[in-house]
């Protein structure tokens, strides 16, 4: 009997550690078994032009985001491309939202062979530049892979009983009203901060210093921490996405927690919403209409391995065509905008200048934080 | 929502897994379902979040159902909210009712545990909804509250029940500071390991499985094999019909069971003592109480089975944890990345619908396997510990490295919150109240500061904030005063019995 019992707690544990285990455990034994074969396919694809498959050596590519929320656009972009691409490079993808400053830490600790990886959006480089990441985080100390996604939807929101339905119409409400103010919920070097900076600038040249005093930021994380400010009543306006926010802006929604657009800072509206664009509510900087693209893209260790580098690009090449990863993005209003990492790179340092005018002119956010 | 279409034939398959391991871990004396927890939460982070639930949800309620089995047949409680089981349980099994004894506990348990997931289906989301409208002062506030609740009910022993809590605080504030990225109270030389603190699930396994451990080597780890005990002696045996006369005892348990397990910290033994002194309290045969009746079974059983659901009512509404096993399964939904309060319900319905499921099939599957295959759980009783224990030593390890993809500091860490574990105890440091303070430390500083940023830096925000503040601020002085008071009724009884 002692025996019988013996053989059903090592089973049931065995069978608990191979269930947990299940996908990577197949993965071992493939991985096995067809390593040389992989090895193969890898070397293959370096010199492999897009189309074909694509595979890695590895059983598992971590992939960190800078973002700690899983329900912010970060997230939501990095599962979908990774669940497409772990099938392309016939692996595992884990997304793990362990925040900026970590991802940075961890991309930087990495091993070359790409079992590290990172996703993130523009905050990349803007941190650098607002100087809330380290100098040694710029884009030219990291490999910059493909741009797979943009968020079209880049969106600024208020409390659905606010006396103002655009961005615009809040800095005529704040002229009309001399005793009021408005504060902001953003993130410090965020993309958050590069479109309040370029509503500031516009609010400054428009109506004056009378007008933008009276604007202060609310310094704050992840997206779930805006809007929590929103509904604490610490803030008056979030910046926020049409993909994350939308659910606070449909009917039936409790009155405490229900928001509106105010505005998103894409070229296009998109499509299905309501809500105008900056362009559209005439909002400018330096006499050319603001506009602000929030793109995603992948950043490897600088040496890491050429095989690797070019087994993601081909299999997000041949991912970023898949219909069905195309609906998935739209489902949360991201769109598809695809740049090799060859071209990837050149166009974000490019970015990067573009808007380095901005960030010089930028008020401190030491001296406007409430 | 229909069942299958949430839960995937692997969480069903891993629910019935953990339910059947839960049993086994609960009915080994020293081994509890939150060690059960800890132990398998590092191979939950390969796992989908639905299937983690599944097998996570498993273990709990196996883990404290299986408590049961020594308690009755060894007069050791398996878990410790198995206590009150001892006093009728093993009196039934000497008179040779122990088969029988053990179907009024599975029999009770799943009625627990079923009337706690009523509650909890229908009132999480009730309270879900009105904690919509607390800001971050009235989530500071409920914090306190929180830590002063469990520091009270830790009879005679105020001051170190806040100074647990206090210390599990200090020790989540080790790190950096996200407001301005600048690391604190980090101690010289160790900057690149704690950088981002102590890993929360190396903390935890640390104090709830080597801690323990620790301390069971200390007592011994004897094997009962040298126990006999008859299952069935005589005509006896078990008959639903018992049940006939125990529905209001059932009910009474069940909810006191439930409401117990809603409060922060405080643990199924408490929920099986308020249960059973209760049911002495409205006994026809009070006298009888303890000398074998299935009365007392019943009201030990169906209270710390219904603290199941009652403890994943704040868990899930509010984001605080019921008690130490609940505060594990938080360790689960960081390890996915999902924030449990007042949103999770609406958030994610998908989980929130999964999480009821997997109560339903964890509670049927442990009646089922437990009523129907006692005879074989009981001998689990017997399984010598000096040859579990090692096993589970390595599986902490392997777990701790493996949790944030292989940092050797993270074992470390397991070890030296194991060893804080085992020393805890002995130096008057509550562990639950360490934890819970740990676990929402960084939330409670954080909910401070947007506080201040909210007001201005006005400190008297948190009293003016609104009626919710004010209500709380009662709870808390309410806590703290009947702590004071209770802490002198002990002393001076204490002092009578001394004189006499």
């Amino acid at each position: 009997m002692k025996k019988k019992l013996w053989m059903l707690l090592v089973v049931a544990v065995l069978g608990a550690l191979l269930a947990a285990c299940n996908s990577e455990t197949e993965d071992v034994s493939e991985g096995g078994q067809e390593a040389d074969q992989e090895a193969e396919e890898v070397s293959g694809d370096a010199e492999n032009t897009s189309g074909e498959e694509a595979s890695v050596d590895l059983n598992r590519i971590r992939v960190v985001i800078g973002s700690s929320s899983t329900g912010g656009d970060t997230y939501q972009n990095a599962d979908a491309v990774s669940r497409y691409t772990e099938e392309a490079l016939d692996t595992n993808m884990k997304v793990d939202a362990v925040g900026a400053l970590r991802a940075f830490d961890e991309l930087g600790k990495a091993n070359d062979d790409g079992s590290t990886i990172m996703f993130f959006h523009d905050m990349a480089y803007l941190g650098v530049e607002y100087g809330s990441f380290d100098q040694d985080d710029e884009l030219e100390n990291w490999r910059i892979g493909p741009v797979v996604a943009t968020n079209p939807g880049n969106a600024f929101l208020t409390s659905a009983d606010a006396p103002y339905d655009t961005m615009a119409e809040s800095a005529e409400w704040l002229e009309e009203n001399p005793d009021e103010t408005i504060t902001v919920a953003l993130e410090s070097g965020g993309v958050s901060e590069i479109v309040f900076d370029g509503y500031y600038l516009w609010v400054e040249e428009e109506y004056g210093t009378d007008v933008t005093d009276r604007i202060h930021a609310y310094v704050t994380g992840s997206q779930e921490d805006k809007n929590q400010a929103l509904w604490d009543g610490n803030t008056d306006i979030i910046h926020g996405s049409i993909g994350a926010n939308k659910q606070y802006t449909e009917d039936g929604v409790e009155d405490k927690i229900k928001m509106k657009f105010l505005g998103i800072t894409a070229g296009e509206r998109v499509e299905g919403f309501d809500v105008p664009t900056f362009a559209e509510q005439g909002i400018t900087v330096d006499g050319e209409e603001f506009v602000f693209d929030k793109e995603f893209f992948f950043l490897m260790p600088k040496n890491v391995d050429e095989n690797f580098a070019t087994a993601l690009n081909d299999a997000i090449a041949d991912v970023v065509k898949n219909p069905d990863y195309e609906e998935d993005l739209n489902t949360n209003t991201y769109i598809v905008n695809h740049k090799p990492a060859d071209e990837a790179e050149e166009y974000l340092l490019d970015k990067r200048e573009k808007f380095r005018s901005i960030i010089e002119r930028a008020p401190d956010l030491d001296e406007i934080a409430k | 929502m229909p069942i299958f279409e949430v839960l995937t034939p692997m969480s069903v398959l891993l629910c019935f897994l953990g339910v059947f391991i839960g049993i086994i871990m609960g009915a080994i004396p020293g081994m509890t379902a939150t060690m059960a927890i800890a132990i398998f939460l590092p191979l939950t982070y390969s796992l989908d979040m639905i299937d983690s639930i599944g097998l996570l949800i498993g273990l709990y309620v196996g883990g404290i159902s299986g408590g049961l089995v020594p308690a009755m047949l060894l007069n050791i409680p398996g878990t410790p909210s198995s206590l009150c089981t001892t006093f009728d349980g093993y009196p039934m099994t000497k008179k040779g009712e122990g088969e029988k004894a053990l179907k009024v506990g599975i029999t009770a348990s799943i009625i627990g545990g079923f009337f706690s997931l009523t509650i909890l289906y229908f009132f999480a989301p009730m309270l879900a909804s009105v904690a919509i409208n607390f800001s971050s002062v009235e989530k500071f506030l409920i914090i306190v509250f929180a830590l002063t609740i469990i520091a009270s009910i830790s009879k005679g022993s105020l001051l170190a029940g806040i100074f647990s809590g206090i210390l599990g605080i200090f020790i989540s504030l080790i790190g950096t500071f996200t407001d301005n990225n600048e690391m604190r109270l980090v101690p010289p030389g160790l900057e690149d390991e704690l950088v981002y603190g102590f890993s929360l699930l190396p903390v935890l396994i640390g104090l709830f499985a080597i801690g323990q451990l620790l301390q069971e080597a200390e007592e011994g780890m004897e094997t009962a094999s040298h126990q006999k005990f008859d299952l069935q002696k005589g005509k006896n045996k078990f008959s639903f019909k018992l049940f006939k006369n125990q529905k209001v005892n059932v009910v009474r348990s069940s909810i006191i069971g439930t409401f117990v397990g809603m409060l922060p910290g405080v643990g199924g033994s408490a929920a099986s003592i308020t249960a059973y002194s209760q049911a002495k309290n409205f006994s026809k045969n009070p006298e009888k109480l303890g000398t074998g009746e299935p009365e007392g079974l019943v009201a030990s059983e169906s209270a710390n089975n219904g603290l199941i659901g009652g403890a994943l009512i704040p868990l899930l509404s509010l984001g605080i944890p019921g008690d130490s096993t609940t505060a594990i399964l938080i360790g689960a939904f960081l390890l996915q990345g999902i924030e449990v309060g007042p949103l999770f319900i609406t958030s994610n319905p998908d989980l929130w619908s999964g999480i009821i499921f997997a109560l339903l099939i964890a509670n049927l599957v442990m009646f089922t396997l437990m009523f129907f295959s006692i005879k074989y759980f009981a001998k689990i009783v017997l399984i010598p510990k000096y040859v579990i224990f090692p096993i589970i030593v390595v599986a902490c390890v392997v777990g701790s490295y493996a949790i944030n993809n292989g940092i050797m500091f993270d074992v470390w860490t397991l070890l030296l919150f194991g060893l804080f574990g085992y020393i805890f105890p002995k130096i008057g440091v509550q562990i639950p109240a360490f934890l819970i303070g740990f676990i929402l430390g960084t939330q409670a500083e954080k909910y401070f500061i947007d506080s201040l940023k909210g007001s201005g830096g006005d400190l008297t925000i948190f009293f003016t904030k609104g009626p919710i503040a004010i209500v709380l601020w009662i709870l808390i002085l309410a806590s703290l005063i009947y702590a004071v008071i209770d802490s002198r009724k002990t002393k001076k009884k204490a002092e009578n019995q001394q004189a006499a």
